[in-house]
C-alpha cells in the first residue's frame, strides 16, 4: 500500500544542538518560566486559576468566565407546601415510579383533609443514590417536588443524607424565596 | 576536669539544642514553603485556610495564610494507626526511620553558625566555666568538612533498611536504586568539595569563611564546582529530580510504602533535614557562609555575642534561601529516568568533577588562585566540556527498539501507515489507493 506523502507525520524530534544537550542552559531557561508564574500569580495575581470557593460562588460569575447558570441548575430536592402550608404531595405515586434511580420511598396514608384523598405518612429521597435527572418534577401532577438551586449539601453519614419529609419541607421554606414555586 | 569546662563547651551544646529543635521545627514550616512555593508556581494558591485552632471552633481563631497546615498535618501524622504489616523484619522496620532521620541531624554540628565569640570567663552554678575565642558551632573538630562526608553517606542505610524490611518487591527496588544513586553521586560530592578545599587550603569551617571573606565568595570562584556540589546535593538528600527511590509512578511510593503514621513521617522528616544540611553546606562551602559584604557585623573580625547572633540569622536566611531554590528546581524540571540519573552521575558529573579538582590543582600549583584567574580558568574547562561532549559515546542501549508493525520504530526494510488509525477518521479522509474494508 502505498503512502501518500500528506499522510506522512515525522514523529522524531529535531537533535538538540550543543547548548541544548548540556542541559544546564535548559534547565535555566524552565525556572524564569516557573518564576514567572510564582511572581504573575503570588498572593492571587492575575494568573492565578483558583477560585476559593465557599465565599467565591460559580453561580455569581458569568458563564463566559466559568460560572453556572443557576436558574436552570438541578440540585437539591424540596417538597412544595401550599398556601394553608400544608404538604401539596398527593402521594400518586408517580415520583417513585419514573425515577430511574428507585432513590423516593412514600408511604401514604388517608389524608385528614377534605380536598384530596391521600397524602404522604412518610416521604423520604436518598440523596446519595439520586442522580438528579429532574423525572420527578416532571412527572408530578401536582407540582409539589421540585429541584432547587442548592448543590453543596452535606452530610456526615450515609443514613443523613437520607432526607425525609420534615426536611424536605424545610428546604422549601428556606428556598421559596430564591426560587418561587 | 578543669580543662573539660570552658566556655566552648557550654556554647556547643546550647548551640545543639537550639539547631536541632530549629531544625525539626523548620521541616514543617518548609513543608509548608514547599506547597506554597508549588501552588503558585501552578497557578494554585495552596494551603490557606487551617490556622492554629485547626478549624476546632472552641479554640480561639488564630493564624492565617494557613500556616496552622503543618502543625495539622503532624497531629494527624502522631494519632493515625501506626500499622506493621505482616512478614516484614520488624527490628529493622522499626529501626529504618530512626536510621534516616540521625545522620541528617548530626551533619549540622560542623556548620560554623555564628563564627567566633570571644567568650569572658563565666561562673554558672558555681562551676567556673574559662573563656577565650569560641566557635558558635555545635561541635568544634578540627576535621570540619570532611565530617560531611563521613555522615552523608550514612543517611542511605535508612532508605535502604526501609525497602528491605518492608517485605515488598517495589519497596525493595526503590532501596536498590537508592543505594546505587547514592553511592555514584557521593564521589562528585567528595571531588566538588575538594576542589573548594584546595583553594582554601583547609578543612575547618571557619577558615573557608574567613578565607571566603578575603578572596570573595566560591560561587564566583568555583561556580561549576558549586553546580556539581548542588546537584549532588539533591541527589544525596533522595530530592527530585533524584527521587527515583519513591517515585510513584513507578514504585508504588517506593521504600516507604508500607509506612504509615509517625514512621512514615519520620522519612519526608529526614528528607527536608537533608535539603537543610545540604544546603546549609553550600552555604559554608560557596556562598560565603555568615558573610554578607556590605553589613557591619557580619565580618570575622567582630567576636562579640551580638555579632555571632547577627551572624547566625545571616546563615540561617542563606540556607533558607538555598532550600527555596532547592523547591524551585523540584517543581521546574522532571525526575530523571534511573538509567538517566546513573548516565548523568558517571559519564558527565563526575568527570567534569574530576577536572574541576585537576584544574583547581593546577591553578594552586601556578599560586593564581585569585578571583580573575579562577573565573578564567571555569570559562575555559565549561568551554572544553561543550567542545567535547559531541565526541563522547551515545548511549544507545535503551534508544527505541525497532518492532514490526510498529508505527514510530518500525524495522528497517518494514513501510507502516502513519495516517490517521481509526476507520472513522480513514473513512473521513480515504487513502488514495487503499481498499476501504468494512
Amino acid at each position: 500500500m502505498a503512502i501518500p506523502a500528506n499522510q506522512i507525520t515525522n514523529v522524531n524530534p529535531s537533535p538538540l544542538n550543543r547548548l541544548e544537550s548540556a542541559y544546564l542552559p535548559e534547565i535555566f531557561k524552565g525556572f524564569g518560566t516557573t518564576m514567572r508564574h510564582f511572581f504573575t500569580s503570588f498572593g492571587q495575581g492575575p494568573t492565578s486559576r483558583t477560585m476559593q470557593y465557599p465565599e467565591e460562588r460559580r453561580e455569581n460569575l458569568p458563564v463566559e468566565e466559568g460560572g453556572i447558570n443557576a436558574s436552570n441548575f438541578r440540585g437539591v430536592h424540596r417538597l412544595n407546601r401550599d398556601e394553608d402550608g400544608r404538604v401539596r404531595c398527593v402521594a400518586c405515586m408517580m415520583c417513585p415510579t419514573i425515577c430511574p434511580a428507585r432513590c423516593i420511598h412514600i408511604e401514604a396514608a388517608e389524608a385528614p383533609w377534605d380536598d384530596r384523598e391521600k397524602y404522604p405518612k412518610k416521604f423520604e429521597i436518598d440523596e446519595l443514590r439520586c442522580i438528579f435527572c429532574g423525572m420527578c418534577e416532571e412527572a408530578c401532577p401536582v407540582d409539589a417536588i421540585e429541584l432547587t438551586t442548592e448543590y453543596d449539601i452535606v452530610g456526615l453519614s450515609r443514613q443523613e443524607m437520607v432526607f425525609d419529609k420534615e426536611k424536605l419541607l424545610h428546604i422549601h421554606d428556606l428556598t421559596i424565596g430564591k426560587k418561587p414555586m | 576536669m578543669e580543662g573539660l569546662l570552658t566556655v566552648q563547651l557550654l556554647v556547643n551544646a546550647v548551640v545543639c539544642v537550639v539547631v536541632i529543635h530549629v531544625i525539626l521545627a523548620h521541616a514543617g514550616l518548609f513543608i509548608y514553603f514547599e506547597r506554597k512555593i508549588s501552588a503558585y508556581m501552578q497557578d494554585r494558591i495552596g494551603p490557606n485556610r487551617t490556622g492554629f485552632n485547626l478549624g476546632q471552633e472552641f479554640l480561639p481563631r488564630f493564624g492565617f495564610w494557613g500556616l496552622g497546615q503543618s502543625l495539622a498535618d503532624g497531629i494527624k501524622f502522631f494519632v493515625k494507626e501506626d500499622f506493621t504489616p505482616a512478614n516484614v523484619d520488624k527490628a529493622l522496620f522499626s529501626l529504618a526511620p530512626l536510621v534516616g532521620v540521625v545522620p541528617a541531624l548530626i551533619g549540622f554540628i560542623v556548620i560554623p553558625w555564628g563564627g567566633v565569640w570571644d567568650a569572658p570567663d563565666m561562673t554558672i552554678l558555681g562551676l567556673t566555666f574559662t573563656g577565650g575565642p569560641v566557635v558558635v558551632a555545635g561541635a568544634n573538630i578540627n576535621i570540619g568538612v570532611v565530617f560531611l562526608l563521613a555522615v552523608a553517606s550514612l543517611g542511605v542505610y535508612g532508605v535502604t533498611l526501609g525497602g528491605w524490611a518492608s517485605n515488598n518487591k517495589y519497596s525493595f527496588l526503590g532501596g536498590l536504586r537508592c543505594t546505587a544513586q547514592m553511592i555514584s553521586y557521593e564521589i562528585p560530592l567528595g571531588l566538588a568539595l575538594l576542589a573548594v578545599l584546595l583553594l582554601a587550603g583547609t578543612v575547618i569551617p571557619d577558615e573557608i569563611v574567613r578565607h571566603q571573606t578575603e578572596h570573595g565568595w566560591m560561587l564566583l570562584s568555583q561556580p561549576i564546582a558549586a553546580a556539581i556540589f548542588f546537584i549532588c546535593g539533591l541527589a544525596e538528600a533522595n530530592r527530585a529530580p533524584f527521587d527515583n527511590a519513591e517515585c510513584e509512578q513507578e514504585l508504588v511510593g517506593g521504600f516507604h510504602t508500607e509506612y504509615s503514621s509517625m514512621r512514615y513521617a519520620l522519612f519526608p522528616l529526614a528528607e527536608y533535614a537533608h535539603m537543610t544540611t545540604a544546603a546549609a553546606f553550600f552555604t559554608l562551602l560557596f556562598l560565603g557562609g555568615y558573610h554578607l559584604p556590605f553589613l557591619p557585623g557580619a565580618q570575622p573580625e567582630h567576636t562579640v555575642l551580638a555579632a555571632a547572633f547577627l551572624k547566625f540569622v545571616v546563615f540561617f536566611s542563606k540556607t533558607v534561601l538555598v532550600v527555596c531554590f532547592m523547591m524551585v528546581v523540584r517543581w521546574t524540571i522532571p525526575r530523571l529516568r534511573f538509567d538517566q540519573v546513573m548516565m548523568v552521575g558517571w559519564q558527565s558529573v563526575i568527570p567534569i568533577s574530576l577536572l574541576a579538582v585537576v584544574v583547581t590543582s593546577v591553578m594552586v600549583y601556578m599560586g593564581q588562585t585569585d578571583l580573575v584567574s579562577m573565573l578564567i580558568a571555569n570559562g575555559v574547562m565549561a568551554a572544553g566540556i561543550l567542545a567535547v561532549m559531541p565526541l563522547m559515546p551515545r548511549y544507545t542501549a535503551n534508544r527505541r527498539i525497532r518492532l514490526y508493525g510498529s508505527r514510530f520504530s518500525p524495522m528497517p526494510d518494514e513501510v507502516v501507515f502513519t495516517g490517521p488509525v481509526s476507520r472513522l477518521a480513514r473513512e473521513d479522509r480515504p487513502v488514495e489507493g487503499s481498499v476501504a474494508t468494512h
